[in-house]
């Protein structure tokens, strides 16, 4: 039940955000997050889910650091 | 930077038998022809991970029932219509005059609500925690909005129990591909208790194919060892949307529940609380479970027990023309992706 | 104004409607004889065929109805190297059709047939109890120069794969309506003939061609590896997806290779007119987006293979169900 997409907010109305997906503009439910336009945001059947983060890449190089220490 | 490809393929160490959890990656796992990328030495095994596929026949049985009925309107996700609960899908419901509307939200149940208020919307409402939270977005909005004739049949679940109940009942996974959307929601904390309890590496993966395999390969890593291991830190944090934790908190409660395969596993779905139980369409006590077709493997199947390729039906009397259980109906089904893409591992 | 049964019952109704709509607009010699059948020159050997069109909505971004039917029976006729010479269109009308529409959709063909050289030749109307939807059959003749037939079953180790542009945009445009995602995706639906008509001017060795329509390019290729007995392989990063669609398959969970199109090709041809066919291609219009996205090589017969965008091999069976979006 996991099919989600990154995607840009474009603009926030009340509890609705338009989002864009590489050119497809989709209406979704921002109730979830608090999200500001320019956000990147994962979209999950109509609701977005979460604000994305850049990739956090100090965290993985220490997790990957780990992992070839054990 | 480690050629992690490179170690997978030519990885000779110890056998290791990897478990996902999630529809998604599986589905993503054959579309980015992932096993072909490993040693024979490693192999993926797909578990109860489609919310779809562990659905109980007579909850369908319910849907169809409900369709049937004059002034009411099953809405659903595209997945479900073709599932056959002990006789019937949903499309074959509608074909019979059924009232049935695919939607991709379900909050487009809203306007289908707002446009025709002599009937009522039943949404059909199965999931994980990825989509629960949804779910108690639509009763907010319902509440808030006025809206009286929505309702929803619960089939709702949660990946902890019956992860608990693979290692449990038969073991024999030395890590779990731990579920990517369902971490953004409930965090990765909540893997903790599983992996110290049996032991078992966790890593919680994206669903790019780089992030499968990064994370595929952090496992066999770390075989043996008891951990959780985020590899998609832009969407999945420690303690999660603790927003959408609260939203569900709201609307819902743990409650026992019944998979396919498995039989009742104790608090391992959520229902509505008793306060909200007007919106609910009759899911209580939706156990049974009378799969149409007595050569259907379905059950061992899910859990990782048989491959798909090991189910006598299997390409035979089992295919996506003619499915005989929900594993080769659903996209993420395990059945369905071994099929398209003929894999064999 | 909106049809009736009487348009359909053969008498002053049903000829003002000819002349009103059909014949104003498919003006042409041979139509206006109005005879029982259209008389014309033919060839030695020819090529047949027939599609029949059902698509809701009528109108979509890029294209209608009308100008599918036109290219449907167009492409299928240049698929077998011949040129599309002319086509008859039955329609069958539901009372309540509205007959403004009507007008739009055969001003669509008749331009569609202009643009691809055919001439429509022939019709019929019949009109039956309904709720106002309309259906089009086109059947075409096309002719076949030196008789030289290309075939699925002609493909060998060797050969080179070519697809004429983007895969996904017919299937993704009328989607895009029913799911109300907005978009600028519109339906490619186009000739193909042209393109036909480039490469083998060119002597291009073609062993095999096909439009890709309903099934996608997986399911097209499936036919050739299993007709000619070998085995396909593909690579996806040479695939060409325009980014909008990538993104609307993305949200649905779709997969582009097993998606509809209505202006696309594929071309199997021999491997020394590999680049001479792509220019061909891309010469021509349709064909700018043309790329090289595959060869058959020595595997097992029947097969098709892609090489995803990580380096893992992926097995492509044709497509099974009706692709319906998934959310799961």
């Amino acid at each position: 039940m996991c099919v989600a997409m990154p995607g840009k907010v474009l603009a926030v109305h009340g509890t609705i955000a338009t989002v864009d997906f590489n050119g497809n503009t989709v209406e979704a439910q921002a109730g979830l997050v608090s999200i500001k336009p320019g956000d990147y945001v994962l979209v999950h059947a109509g609701c977005i889910l979460q604000v994305l983060t850049k990739e956090d890449s100090d965290m993985l190089t220490e997790l990957f650091e780990e992992i070839e220490n054990i | 930077m480690i050629d992690y490809k490179k170690y997978l393929m030519e990885y000779d160490g110890p056998s290791v038998r990897l478990m996902e959890v999630c529809g998604t990656h599986t589905a993503q796992i054959s579309h980015c022809g992932i096993p072909s990328m490993l040693s024979p030495q490693i192999q993926l095994i797909s578990g109860p991970g489609c919310p779809v596929c562990v659905t109980v026949t007579s909850y369908i049985d319910r849907l169809v029932e409900l369709c049937m009925e004059p002034g009411t309107v099953v809405v659903t996700f595209g997945d479900m219509l073709r599932v056959t609960g002990s006789s019937q899908s949903l499309n074959d419901a509608k074909a019979a005059g059924g009232q049935v509307q695919m939607v991709y939200s379900p909050m487009d149940t809203l306007k289908l609500a707002a446009a025709d208020k002599t009937k009522t919307f039943v949404f059909a409402a199965v999931g994980f925690e990825t989509t629960t939270p949804i779910y108690a977005m639509l009763l907010n909005e319902a509440t808030q909005n006025d809206i009286t004739n929505i309702k929803i049949l619960t089939s709702l679940k949660t990946m902890p129990p019956v992860i608990n109940w693979v290692c449990e009942k038969q073991g024999g996974i030395d890590g779990f591909l731990a579920p990517g959307h369902v971490s953004v929601i409930t965090g990765s904390n909540i893997f903790n208790e599983l992996s110290d309890r049996y032991q078992i590496p966790f890593a919680v993966a994206g669903f790019e194919g780089e992030q499968i395999l990064t994370a595929i390969y952090a496992l066999v890593r770390r075989q043996g060892k008891a951990g959780v291991m985020n590899l998609y830190p832009s969407a999945v944090t420690a303690q999660g949307n603790e927003t959408a934790q609260r939203a569900v908190e709201k609307y819902f409660m743990p409650c026992d529940a019944a998979w396919r395969g498995m039989g009742v596993i104790a608090d391992s779905g959520m229902m509505l609380r008793e306060e909200y139980r007007m919106f609910d369409a009759g899911s209580a006590n939706l156990n049974a479970d009378h799969g149409a077709h007595s050569g259907c493997r379905c059950a061992q199947v899910l859990t990782g027990a048989l491959k798909p390729t090991e189910c006598p039906l299997f390409g035979t009397g089992c295919t996506p023309q003619s499915p005989q259980g929900a594993c080769m109906v659903s996209a993420e089904g395990s059945c369905y992706n071994y099929f398209v893409n003929k894999r064999k591992r | 104004m909106k049809i009736t049964m009487a348009h359909g019952s053969g008498g002053k109704a049903t000829s003002e409607l000819i002349a009103g709509i059909f014949a104003k607009h498919f003006d042409n010699p041979v139509l206006a004889r109005m005879e029982d059948s259209a008389v014309v020159p033919g060839a030695a050997t020819i090529a047949m065929t027939t599609d029949s069109f059902v698509v809701t909505p009528l109108f979509f971004a890029g294209g209608d109805i009308g100008r599918l039917s036109v290219c449907g029976t167009v492409n299928d006729l240049a698929m077998s190297g011949a040129t599309p010479k002319y086509l008859t269109c039955g329609f069958i009308l539901e009372e309540g059709a509205d007959t403004e529409e009507l007008e739009k959709i055969v001003a669509s063909m008749a331009q569609t047939a202009a643009e691809a050289s055919v001439t429509i030749v022939a019709g019929d109307t019949k009109v039956v109890e309904g709720k106002g939807g309309i259906y089009i059959n086109t059947s075409g003749v096309g002719f076949l120069p030196n008789g030289g037939i290309v075939s699925s079953a002609n493909c060998a180790e060797g050969d080179v794969v070519l697809l004429s542009g983007n895969l996904g945009d017919h299937h993704a445009a009328i989607l895009s309506a029913r799911m109300s995602i907005s978009n600028t995706i519109v339906s490619d639906c186009a000739p193909l003939n042209g393109i036909v008509s480039a490469l083998l001017k060119d002597n291009v060795k073609v062993k095999a061609m096909r439009d890709v329509t309903r099934g996608g390019l997986a399911t097209v290729l499936n036919e050739f590896a299993s007709a000619s007995q070998c085995c396909i392989s593909l690579c996806e990063d040479h695939i060409p997806v325009s980014d909008q669609v990538r993104g609307f398959c993305g949200i649905l969970g779709l997969d582009p290779l097993y998606m509809g199109n209505e202006g696309k090709m594929v071309a199997v041809v021999a491997k020394e007119d590999a680049q001479k066919a792509l220019q061909c291609m891309q010469g021509s219009q349709y064909g700018e987006n043309a790329a090289v996205i595959g060869e058959v090589i020595s595997g097992e017969a029947g097969t098709l293979l892609l090489k995803t965008d990580i380096g893992g091999i992926r097995i492509l069976t044709e497509l099974y169900g009706e692709g319906l979006p998934r959310i799961c």
